[in-house]
């Protein structure tokens, strides 16, 4: 019905206007009288730090919620979003972090999913040369026959862009774009970002951090902090340390430190170990490696080349099919994942709601996960909830866990400050090995940091670290051995001191050291 | 909804307090009954001289009373059969299967014993009691616990395979007490051969000492849950399977134990209904009603939100609405299933108002003044 209010729109002339945009929640205030302004043409990041109101603000663009108070301008004329169908039809599109794709239909069919002009009767062939248009104007290569379920994270957010566009989004909100891409998919999504700028789409990118690419790639940058906007900045005039600044409040070292520290006698030995992934292929292929007392071993990879799988397989939540795994020197290869905690493994998963937590329990549940089968904690199977009580409010204490008590239940803590709670009551086991698996995904600067630290305090405390993380430059920063891999097998294993980031890089995209070398 | 400068919007609950759910349950026990008089009205009957009559007879009368109290024991342990599945994610319809199996597994002890043939044992009755209790207990458990097996080992549904299992105990009962089997009575009536006066379960004050049984296991189920560590592991699987999992809980060996522990609530209601009652003592030939009423535990075990404590007054509430109904029926001639019809309105009210345990009314001022009152349900805030 609106469509024509970005029909006109020229080269940094205002597409989008938030004025006083105000949401409360019981207790919160989640965006504070935001103001701020978008250009045609114009990439603008939105920083900001879990919980600071990047999502509300997203979800209100986006018509998922309204605001309590505020106004919304597009092309210069006040609109109110009542739906994301309102905010579609006015030309805004948005790529959630989370893909809402349909797995079992091909790229195209989830493209056209939904479009106003498909109608009942499919017109593929127009449809089809509509889209291969936009993907060569702008880059991208995808190819539309193929199943969701086949693509990486790079091409589903690829697929989701296109969808977006394809509908006429001339405003293009991206969550997180960058956080589950492998470096060269990164390279080039941001390419095609700039392509579409070039051609006037206004592009909001969400971001917690990777502050380096913001600073490459965006024109100008909003901080957002505790539903505020704290600076609005040309990016030109912007350093990593101002943004880190203003994002969390205080200044952030952005190099942590690698202690070296003496290693001892091998805790996790892997032999030749293969494993299924859930889609029956082979997901882990014949991995053989060593993880000693007070080394961090990490294995950089892109999501969906076995690395969860191999986690699994550690922790005893999926079966080995062959190979063998010794925890200090006692084979655990089929142990049953009670035996493994028992015998000093300590596994932070991935899916930190899933798995690692369970949202309607309360924190003293959740730290009790870890601690149930404890006799400190367990006597002739009465819980002493009173002790688990205590540690929790301790774990709270020591790991700055914003939480008004012990009490609150799981779900309704951030994601930053759940993951502080797993690693506590992880690590507060002292366990011989501890697996980290994406232990800083989704978190803000300031959590990331905070984790990482407490990874490599365990290090220092002689346990041995196996992490595992699609971030290179965390792998880099804090592993002594880097291993890349690469559809279920190792590329290599580097040590970090003669470890070169291309070169990394490109093993995690199945270049082999050997090859290399040739 | 606009009244005035007002406006009446749905909000969603932050919490339920168990305060609250308890009050929007009489809220819909009130409307229930406001929607059955209409029944009670298009019948030419008198609503108010029909609810006195229910409960004056159902709680107070000397003969409607022990009535309910039976009925009441029987519905509360099944209750507890379907909660603690429930409380692990579990659905357990098999009630029915499983309490004829404590049943059946009660009369093959006492055949072994020489019941039937004898019409009496040697053995004493402070012996064989507890036997039978053990034994009924067993026999549920161990006919559930092929549902949790089943279902933690091949991820078979555990609704479909405790129906199925309903059906296989109704007809090894019929064939035990009326085509052949070893139970029949000597007079071949259909029925199954009489318990020995001196095994008849114990009155405490005219009540079978089952009563104390039901709610013993009520609040010792109320602590599992809270404080053991098997009551942590139930409810944690309940909650999050893979959770669990990760944290070190037998997927496989969990739900067989939910089904054991659930099949032994179902086997001590069989014990109860067969062995325990007053004038019954034998497995009747309309022992497919019990079976029947088995099924009110779901509706208890949901309407109490899988609290064994609560479970309690709701099992109590439609122990009594059903002997109550049933006689009001017969009192004042009236032309269809009191009992059924009541137990039916009431459940789908209580259901409905589970809206209400996630969404609440409130009362929003249109004026800018963003002050709000909070109704409960049903009760209207007077205008300030």
């Amino acid at each position: 019905m609106h469509e024509e209010l970005l029909a006109g729109r020229v080269r940094g002339s205002t597409v989008l206007e938030l004025r006083g945009i105000t949401k409360r929640y019981p207790g919160v205030v989640a965006n504070d009288a935001i103001d701020f302004e978008m250009r045609a043409g114009e990439i603008h990041a939105i920083l900001g730090e879990n919980g600071a109101g990047k999502t509300t603000l997203m979800k209100i663009v986006y018509g998922l919620m309204q605001p309590d108070e505020g106004e919304i301008y597009v092309g210069g004329q006040k609109v109110k979003l009542q739906s994301p169908l309102d905010a579609i039809q006015l030309g805004i599109g948005m790529v959630h972090q989370n893909r809402k794709l349909v797995n079992a239909h091909t790229v195209m069919e989830n493209i056209i999913l939904g479009h106003p002009n498909a109608g009942r009767v499919l017109n593929l062939k127009r449809a089809e040369e509509e889209i291969d248009e936009l993907c060569r104007r702008y880059g991208f290569s995808v190819d539309l026959k193929a199943s969701v379920w086949q693509l990486s994270e790079g091409e589903k957010q690829v697929v989701e862009i296109l969808k977006a566009l394809h509908r006429g989004a001339k405003i293009l909100i991206l969550d997180e774009p960058t956080s589950a891409l492998a470096p060269p998919e990164t390279k080039k999504l941001l390419t095609s970002v700039e392509a579409m700028a070039d051609d006037e789409l206004a592009i909001i990118p969400f971001i917690t951090h990777k502050l380096p690419i913001v600073l490459s790639t965006s024109h100008r940058i909003t901080v957002l902090r505790r539903g505020r906007v704290i600076a609005r900045v040309d990016t030109a005039r912007a350093t990593e340390q101002s943004l880190a600044r203003e994002m969390v409040g205080r200044e952030v070292m952005f190099q942590v430190e690698r202690p070296v520290v003496e290693t001892g006698k091998p805790v996790l030995q892997v032999e030749k170990l293969s494993a299924l992934s859930s889609r029956g292929f082979m997901a882990v292929k014949d991995v053989s490696f060593t993880v000693r007392e007070g080394e961090i071993f990490g294995i950089a990879g892109v999501s969906g080349n076995g690395q969860h799988e191999l986690a699994e397989v550690l922790a005893g939540l999926r079966k080995a099919e062959a190979g063998k795994v010794t925890l200090d020197g006692t084979e655990i290869t089929d142990a049953l994942p009670i035996k493994r905690w028992q015998a000093g493994l300590g596994y932070i998963p991935s899916e930190r709601n899933e798995v690692g937590s369970i949202g309607d329990f309360t924190l003293v549940e959740n730290v009790a996960m870890n601690y149930y089968f404890d006799d400190t904690f367990t006597h002739r199977g009465i819980m002493d909830y009173g002790s688990i009580r205590k540690l929790t409010e301790d774990l709270i204490a020591d790991y700055g866990v914003a939480t008004p008590n012990a009490d609150v239940k799981g779900k309704n803590l951030s994601g930053g400050n759940l993951q502080k709670i797993i690693l506590a009551r992880v690590l507060n086991r002292n366990p011989r090995l501890v697996i980290a698996n994406l232990p800083t995904q989704g978190l803000d600067v300031g959590a990331t940091e905070f984790v990482q630290n407490k990874l490599i305090e365990a290090k220092k405390n002689k346990a041995a670290v196996l992490l595992i993380s699609e971030d290179l430059d965390e792998i880099m920063a804090i592993s002594d051995w880097i291993a890349p891999m690469y559809e279920g097998e190792f590329m290599a294993i580097v040590s970090a001191d003669n470890a070169d980031r291309e070169q990394i890089g490109a093993m995690m995209a199945g270049l082999r050291l050997e090859r290399q070398e040739q | 909804m606009k009244i005035g400068a007002r406006e009446l919007k749905v909000e969603k609950r932050p919490s339920l307090s168990g305060w609250h759910a308890a009050l929007i349950s009489i809220a819909a026990l009130l409307v229930a009954l406001l929607l059955f008089s209409i029944l009670f009205i298009v019948s030419g009957v008198d609503p108010l001289e029909a609810y006195k009559g229910i409960i004056s007879y159902a709680f107070l009368n000397q003969f409607g009373l022990p009535l309910t109290i039976n009925r009441f024991i029987f519905l509360l342990l099944c209750t507890n059969a379907f909660i603690i599945p429930y409380r692990a994610g579990l659905w357990n319809i098999g009630m029915t299967g499983q309490l004829y199996m404590g049943a059946l597994a009660v009369f093959g002890v006492l055949a072994l014993l020489g019941a039937r043939r004898n019409g009496a044992v040697a053995v004493p009755p402070l012996v064989v009691i507890p036997i039978l209790l053990v034994v009924a207990a067993a026999g549920g458990a161990a006919y559930a616990a092929i549902a949790g097996g089943l279902k933690g080992k091949y991820n078979i549904n555990e609704i479909v395979i405790t129906m199925i299992m309903n059906f296989i105990a109704f007809w090894l009962v019929s064939f035990m007490i009326k085509e052949g089997g070893a139970f029949m009575g000597r007079g071949g009536e259909g029925e199954s051969f009489q318990l020995p006066a001196n095994i008849n379960a114990p009155l405490i004050a005219g009540v079978p000492f089952t009563l104390f049984v039901a709610l013993g296991l009520a609040l010792l189920l109320n602590f599992m849950f809270a404080r053991t560590k098997l009551g942590f592991q139930i409810r944690a699987y309940g909650k999050s399977p893979a959770a669990a999992r990760y944290a070190g809980i037998n997927p496989v060996r969990l739900p067989i134990l939910v089904f054991a522990l659930g099949g032994i609530m179902a086997g001590l209601a069989g014990y109860h209904y067969f062995a325990a009652v007053p004038g019954v003592y034998k497995i009747t030939g309309n022992y497919g009603y019990y079976g029947d009423l088995a099924f009110y535990g779901i509706i208890c075990g949901l309407i109490a939100m899988g609290n064994p404590i609560a479970s309690i007054p709701v099992a109590l509430l439609f122990g009594g609405l059903s002997i109550g109904g049933r006689y009001i029926q017969g009192k004042l001639h009236m032309s269809f299933g009191v009992d059924y019809a009541l137990l039916g309105v009431l459940m789908i009210t209580l259901v409905g108002f589970q809206y209400f345990y996630n969404n609440q009314i409130v009362l929003k001022s249109n004026r800018e003044s963003s002050k709000e009152e909070s109704l409960d349900v049903g009760v209207h805030s007077p205008e300030s």
